[in-house]
């Protein structure tokens, strides 16, 4: 799963210390996310989704492998 | 508050608890049985139990007077990629300690050793084994 996550906080000008407080998880959390190593809950989609007033589609995109 | 009781309670059971332990380890002169054991046991168990009701006493202390730490801990405690991590390291944990114990059965019974002692790994193995067992089949209904 790829995700726009990092492109999407810096245009909103947020710090990942600040995201992850307003989420409620760990700064390592969101570098993670950012970094493609760790796929989110979808409860925590929807909270990044939510955050940033976009769908989870705008933010996740899930591209099947063997395609 | 019911918490910090429960800590304190602790904390005072654990000094009887080992007190108890060193009296008996004082006065009770050629101890036979299971008293040549019990004052180690109540002392071992009296320290933990004390350092354990002490250190969460304290640190409810500490948390008090730095609430944006506590919301920090609390974060990292309930962070899902924490308890994912946690998870999938246990997970790991766990099948390598079906070889190992696996392993030690085998290297037990090879080696001639009392079969109540082989017995008793056994049973402790096919119980964590049972245990799995038990938690698949729950969760699998659960979910």
């Amino acid at each position: 799963m790829k995700n726009r996550l990092e492109e999407i906080r810096k245009r909103h000008d947020i710090r990942q210390e600040d995201l992850a407080a307003a989420l409620e998880v760990s700064r390592q959390t969101i570098g993670s996310l950012e970094n493609g190593r760790y796929n989110p809950s979808i409860i925590l989609a929807f909270k990044i989704a939510r955050y940033f007033g976009m769908s989870i589609e705008e933010i996740f995109t899930y591209e099947e492998e063997n395609l | 508050m019911k918490k910090s009781i429960i800590n304190y309670l602790a904390a005072v059971a654990g000094i009887l608890l080992a007190g108890s332990g060193l009296f008996l380890l004082k006065f009770i002169l050629e101890p036979q049985g299971i008293m040549r054991a019990l004052p180690y046991l109540c002392i071992g168990l009296g320290c933990g139990i004390f350092g354990h009701g002490m250190g969460n006493i304290i640190s409810e202390k500490v948390m008090k007077k730095h609430p944006d730490q506590q919301k920090q801990i609390e974060i990292e405690k309930n962070d899902e990629r924490n308890i994912a991590v946690a998870n999938r390291a246990k997970a790991r944990a766990y099948d390598i300690m079906l070889f190992v114990f696996g392993a030690l059965m085998l290297a037990f019974a090879v080696m001639g050793v009392d079969t109540a002692a082989v017995l008793l790994l056994v049973f402790a193995y096919l119980f964590v084994v049972g245990c799995y067992i038990y938690c698949h089949v729950k969760y699998n209904k659960e979910m």
